[in-house]
């Protein structure tokens, strides 16, 4: 089961409902088969611009995530939940993944652009889609027959 | 640095460095280790001790990955003016952290953690990471 993480925008409202929609969501992922790895508080403050949703204008939310593990099937099933939920502003799932390692290029992209290797094979696919020009062999420096 | 420069001035004579490099080129690239054994005055075949290390972009330097619960490092490659956030030619990112950043700061900003048209008041006096004034390279703007 691949690692997820679920980040919710709940509506202002006062505490005990606010803890009521948030085991609401919770026990909507463990009744799907899921396991719940960690619960997260981002705190209630003015939302960067108003948002409406379910017909309501909000202004102020409460930021939670969930962090959880469940079949990937049952992904779309939770979303669809969750965008009945009036409480809930907004939901989004994403997969919990660990950053690949790699070595820093900016060195290579500080060249000058004909010694960068994207800037060079640019070139050759310029290169490779030029018309092929006609070679007429005749020795003359200009075409001899009629056009 | 200057221990380096005084043993390297011991190992090879003047003469050497001069004439007799381009003569024996070839034969040193040949058989190294013999030509080395032989002729103790002639050139080593060794990396360059004067290269400097590769350049590494702000976020590589101190490996630091970014995650879109991190408004306030986020925020601060975003234009105060309009909410854009600024090109590589401005933050001077390599090209994978830039992608990074992009990507974390579209989603911060669908999860309502971050404005979109302005840059979050709190964060409007952070310490500048770059100018924008001075981009590294020249751009359509």
């Amino acid at each position: 089961m691949p690692s997820y993480e679920l980040a919710l925008v709940l509506r202002q409202m006062p505490r005990p409902e606010l803890i009521s929609a948030i085991r609401r969501t919770a026990e909507c992922i463990l009744d799907s088969g899921g396991i719940i790895r960690k619960l997260e508080n981002l705190g209630t403050r003015a939302l960067p611009h108003k948002v409406s949703e379910h017909g309501v204008v909000h202004r102020e939310g409460t930021h939670f995530n969930i962090a959880f593990d469940t079949s990937p099937t049952k992904i779309a099933d939770l979303k669809e939940e969750f965008g009945r939920d009036i409480d809930i502003i907004r939901r989004h799932v994403f997969k919990i993944e660990e950053p690949e390692k790699f070595k820093c290029t900016l060195h290579q992209e500080m060249l000058p652009p004909a010694y960068r290797k994207d800037v060079q094979e640019m070139i050759e696919i310029a290169k490779r889609k030029q018309k092929p020009k006609y070679n007429y062999n005749s020795g003359l420096d200009y075409y001899p027959f009629q056009k | 640095m200057l221990k380096l420069t005084k043993s390297l001035g011991q190992s090879f004579t003047i003469t050497n460095l001069a004439g007799l490099r381009a003569l024996n080129r070839s034969y040193a690239a040949t058989n190294v280790k013999e030509g080395a054994q032989l002729n103790p005055d002639e050139p080593i075949d060794m990396p360059n001790p004067f290269e400097k290390d590769p350049e590494q972009c702000i976020l590589c330097k101190h490996d630091i990955t970014p995650y879109y619960k991190n408004v306030k490092l986020l925020s601060q490659f975003q234009s105060p003016y309009t909410g854009r956030i600024y090109g590589r030619h401005i933050t001077g990112l390599c090209k994978q952290k830039q992608e990074d950043v992009e990507q974390a700061i579209k989603r911060a900003q669908r999860c309502l953690l971050m404005p979109g048209y302005h840059k979050d008041l709190e964060f409007l006096h952070d310490p500048k990471l770059f100018d924008p004034e001075r981009p590294s390279r020249p751009h359509k703007y």
